[in-house]
């Protein structure tokens, strides 16, 4: 195993600024037009000017290039681009590549972002497959496509399924997750879900989508972008807004994860533990923090199973102990660990990951709408399928 | 296309066209390593196990248990009209490989359900292992 003391990032970076736009279900815009607001509003947050960027690191499902943006922001030079992903892996590793290009010297200002017309535009959601033929070319699509194993929440429903035949995990327990995320956005006025409230009731008396997920347990469709800005933690310190120290970033996979990007994961030996838990590990030992250190947890949520399954592999409860984990409010604001403050993918909008570190880093800077009094930690994970990221935000003391 | 239609797989894959082609057979298999017996699916051609590049197409009985499913209720492709159910099997003598299969409707199913294999025609000369309960 490498010594970390070879690659130190330990608190030598920080987000210095945080932008995003409007959540909603018809933008009217172009995904450039949303990346470049977002983008020029987490450099102005950032106390900089576009010429101040001279690093892009883009998710790899983005439509939007970094090339385009040095255009529409009018950058004057771009001496580091890069992608991360899969998709919604992406956003903590976007960041943890952000760190390696500033502490190598490769760029000094480096921007971060997610954009897309998720509901307007193309729909993660639906089966987008228009080939006469379907798979090949190590896609492995061929084993799942024509059995009708189309989306992705149709493979957390067989996840989902799993977890209650194994540990017990009751509907209930998920429901748990969808209201305090809701409960999140009724406080967060930029949340899409703002202005409706969600019960226990309402949640079971919602229509099943894959069985045992139902409408509440999938998070929504937005158009929208979030960017970030990541520096030196010297230079943050000139920022107008405190600094979100970045105390470490990991990505990770699970031993033979089996290939492709997202169906093939159904047929590892055990779908109820994902990528989070050797990311954990490794983010935890890079961080010198265990869970305990943890005060506020922005987790990937793209249904609410995945939320369950990553506390587990976090080390917040024990495997299969996630249902009680959450039923006992632990997740709620002033529980043991508040989760996904903003709203979340579920309430807030489905930035693909980017908006849980904005709500991160409004954590640490004390200006969330959902404040967790005296968070110093905030953890974010982008931890769904294999492989995974996740970093920490820490206060500067 | 007809878009209304169940999606066909490729079947002349490098890597995976041998399990397409032993379908047409109705013969069930998994790739296996020649050298050390490591099965490697979905189908690769590097053991990694013991480092070999040989394989071979290893027949198994069809038989397996149900390790877990989804019944479908919200359609978002025209070819698979709700409710369906999507099952999730542990191959009896092929350990550690499971497989995908799809049934019309809801079904009563439970924990480690014996389940078979079927194989369709699913159009175009293309034969599909499917899955159903033993009985």
């Amino acid at each position: 195993m490498r010594d970390d003391e070879t690659f130190h990032h330990r608190d030598r970076c920080a987000i210095s600024g945080i932008g995003w736009t409007d959540f909603s279900r018809d933008s009217g815009r172009s995904d450039l037009t949303l990346a470049t607001q977002a983008s020029l509003t987490a450099i102005a947050d950032a106390g900089l000017a576009p010429a101040h960027i001279d690093g892009i690191v883009r998710c790899d499902m983005d439509l939007v290039r970094p090339n385009d943006l040095v255009d529409a922001l009018g950058l004057t030079r771009l001496d580091y681009f890069g992608d991360a992903g899969p998709g919604g892996v992406a956003p903590c590793g976007q960041v943890a590549q952000a760190v390696a290009a500033v502490i190598s010297g490769q760029a000094t200002n480096v921007l971060v972002y997610r954009s897309l017309n998720g509901r307007s535009g193309r729909r993660y959601g639906l089966s987008s497959v228009t080939a006469a033929r379907v798979g090949g070319n190590g896609t492995y699509d061929e084993f799942f496509l024509p059995y009708g194993l189309l989306t992705p929440g149709q493979i957390f429903g067989l996840i989902a399924q799993r977890h209650m035949i194994e540990f017990g995990t009751t509907e209930k327990d998920l429901g748990a997750i969808a209201i305090a995320c809701r409960n999140r956005a009724n406080a967060n006025p930029q949340a899409q879900m703002h202005d409706r409230t969600l019960t226990m009731d309402d949640y079971l008396a919602a229509r099943m989508i894959a069985r045992p997920l139902r409408l509440f347990d999938f998070c929504l469709e937005t158009d929208g972008a979030a960017a970030l800005v990541v520096t030196s933690t010297e230079r943050a310190h000139d920022a107008p807004n405190p600094p979100a120290l970045i105390r470490a970033v990991a990505q990770g996979s699970l031993p033979h994860p089996q290939p492709g990007i997202q169906f093939p994961v159904v047929l590892r030996d055990r779908i109820t533990t994902l990528p989070a838990k050797p990311t954990a590990e490794t983010l935890y030992r890079r961080a010198g923090l265990g869970p305990s250190d943890i005060d506020v947890a922005q987790l990937y949520d793209c249904f609410t199973i995945t939320v369950l399954l990553q506390l587990e592999d976090f080390g917040f409860c024990a495997k299969g102990d996630g249902g009680a984990f959450v039923s006992s409010g632990a997740i709620e604001l002033g529980g043991t660990l508040p989760i996904n403050t903003g709203g979340g993918h579920l309430s807030e909008g489905y930035i693909h990951g980017m908006n849980h570190i904005v709500e991160g880093v409004r954590q640490i800077r004390g200006t969330s709408s959902n404040q967790v009094e005296g968070a110093e930690t905030c953890l974010v994970t982008n931890t769904p399928l294999p492989p995974g990221s996740a970093l920490i935000l820490r206060r500067d003391s | 296309m007809d878009r209304s239609a169940p999606l066909l797989p490729v079947d002349d894959d490098r890597d995976t066209g041998g399990f397409f082609e032993a379908a047409r057979r109705r013969e069930l298999v998994v790739r296996a390593c020649s050298s050390c017996g490591t099965i490697l699916h979905v189908p690769r051609a590097h053991c990694h196990t013991c480092g070999s590049w040989e394989g071979e197409w290893r027949r198994v009985r069809g038989t397996g248990a149900l390790h877990s499913w989804t019944v479908v209720d919200h359609q978002v492709h025209p070819g698979y009209p709700v409710p369906y159910t999507i099952v999730l099997v542990d191959v009896d003598d092929a350990p550690g490989v499971r497989m995908v299969g799809h049934l019309p409707g809801s079904l009563d199913l439970r924990d480690g359900l014996p389940m078979r294999v079927r194989f369709d025609e699913v159009g175009d000369g293309v034969v599909l292992p499917q899955w159903e309960p033993a009985d």
